[in-house]
């Protein structure tokens, strides 16, 4: 197997996600990391050391984000550009500096998180996140009002974000333990 | 309600709901009013992206790249065809003017010319004397600077065509690794790739003289005959050999009479520009018959070889295929 090869599938995944948190559409989104990796095979990217071809990737793909929301917000005028306008200040948020649980997390820390949560709120995760149900459509199926499923996403998403961090934590601990 | 309440069910709306314009305007507002309020959006947020679970679709989207680049480099190898013509034309007209302008015998050897053709690709050179030189994949054709029809010496590597201009007062020579050529007007090929364990010159017309570098031994080859040197124990043989199969490479065509495998591996690579893998002694004690167009892909050729021999190939990524040993079915 190639050096592109190894690469295109340990991150392939990973920059998909990434995309799709600034584009809804799906294929534009799978054209956008497609273009990533035209890039990386013509500049040879793929022979640099593993960080830096990280970097290079995501930052790659805020770039081509960044520049598929203005051009969507020219090509869709008025309508709904406060959508729009979110995001973008998401890519710029993520441009500063932040870093995306998706580019320093390992993906099964998540579902391992998702896992331990108690039933009512791994349930309203598991429709949303893998059944793809809108919140009025889980109300439906668990016979609770919308706003119910609301704040129990909302905690679920806050809960989660205090057990990555926490996971976080400590093998930050563990690895400058090991330093010593 | 309290204020908390309604930015926390405003922003699961948001995430996974029927989010109205008002409501995200209101959204974006509460975003905006603080530094802290953003981090907060921005990291729940986050959380619900890494959640989402999707099947890695990664394979079959490196198929999908690779079949994107490939044809890409379909087109820009017609693109490198095309302006190759344009080099030769140009210089053919250089050459033509060259001609016309006399030399004086003092002119020293200027800039080494060289022409070489990349894997997958052939070629086809016009000298200066009026010789006439097809190219295969992968080699390289070298003259001095002062090449002229009064000084025709060219150095090879590769896979040469020679369509010689006669001229019995001033020998043509081909220089290679392993044995120098002389001419005055003949067709002949030579098989020179310094991978291969073999050299060869084969003679379609006309008379060569062959000397071998070191030993001094010299040879008369006639019509139709093929020498063939053995680089390893310097061991050579001169045969009677079919031309046809021999030169049919220059007119894009490839005939094979009894070709060992590996060998037949190591000129579809050099046509196709493609790796070949094979291991086993089947496959390396294998000997091809058969006949192919150029213009047929890699995929036509193999897919041929599977008909006709006991050869299967799966490709493993780019450009690269595994051939593997599979006796027909007895009918």
């Amino acid at each position: 197997m190639s050096d592109f090869d190894s690469l295109f599938r340990k991150y392939h995944h990973r920059l998909l996600l990434y995309t799709r948190k600034f584009i809804d559409n799906e294929s534009d989104a799978l054209d956008i990391v497609q273009n990533v990796f035209v890039a990386v095979w013509e500049n040879k990217k793929f022979r640099d050391e593993d960080e830096r071809v990280q970097a290079y990737l995501f930052s790659s793909i805020r770039n081509s984000c960044l520049n598929y929301l203005k051009h969507q917000k020219i090509v869709r005028k008025f309508e709904q550009d406060i959508m729009l306008e979110i995001k973008e200040m998401e890519v710029m948020h993520y441009q500063s500096g932040e870093r995306s649980l998706i580019e320093t997390e390992n993906i099964r820390q998540i579902s391992e998180a998702i896992e331990s949560l108690s039933e009512i709120y791994r349930q309203v995760i598991v429709l949303s996140r893998f059944e793809g149900l809108k919140n009025q459509e889980i109300a439906e199926q668990l016979g609770i009002p919308v706003r119910t499923v609301e704040t129990r996403i909302f905690r679920a998403l806050s809960l989660l974000k205090e057990k990555i961090s926490q996971k976080s934590f400590f093998i930050l601990l563990y690895l400058s333990g090991l330093k010593k | 309600m309290k204020e908390n309440d309604s930015i926390e069910n405003l922003i699961s709306r948001f995430l996974n709901g029927d989010c109205t314009p008002q409501e995200a305007s209101e959204l974006k507002r509460w975003i905006e009013s603080s530094p802290d309020n953003r981090k907060e959006f921005t990291v729940l947020k986050d959380i619900w992206d890494f959640s989402l679970s999707k099947p890695d679709r990664s394979n079959d989207q490196l198929a999908q790249f690779y079949k994107k680049q490939l044809e890409k480099s379909n087109r820009q190898r017609r693109l490198w065809i095309r302006s190759s013509a344009a080099v030769a034309a140009v210089l053919v007209v250089g050459l033509i003017i060259s001609i016309l302008i006399p030399r004086t015998e003092s002119s020293v050897a200027g800039n080494e010319q060289v022409f070489s053709v990349p894997l997958g690709s052939k070629s086809k050179v016009l000298l200066a004397d009026g010789t006439e030189v097809n190219l295969n994949s992968g080699s390289e054709l070298r003259y001095a600077g002062n090449f002229s029809s009064k000084n025709r010496v060219v150095q090879l590597s590769g896979e040469g065509f020679f369509k010689v201009k006669s001229d019995k007062e001033n020998p043509f020579v081909v220089q290679t690794s392993d044995f120098n050529v002389q001419v005055t007007g003949t067709e002949f090929n030579v098989y020179t790739y310094s991978e291969n364990k073999v050299a060869t010159a084969t003679l379609a017309e006309g008379t060569i003289h062959l000397e071998i570098k070191g030993s001094g031994q010299t040879f008369e080859i006639k019509p139709g005959e093929k020498f063939e040197l053995d680089r390893t124990n310097r061991k050579y043989v001169l045969e009677q050999a079919d031309i046809e199969s021999e030169t049919a490479w220059k007119d894009g065509q490839f005939i094979f009479r009894n070709i060992p495998f590996p060998e037949l591996v190591q000129r579809l690579e050099r046509w196709y520009d493609v790796k070949l893998d094979y291991s086993g002694t089947e496959l390396q004690n294998f000997k091809f018959t058969g006949r192919f167009k150029n213009q047929e892909t890699i995929w036509q050729v193999l897919d041929a070889l599977k008909l006709t021999s006991p050869i299967d190939y799966r490709k493993t990524t780019f450009r690269e295929f595994t051939l593997i040993y599979k006796p027909l079915k007895q009918n």
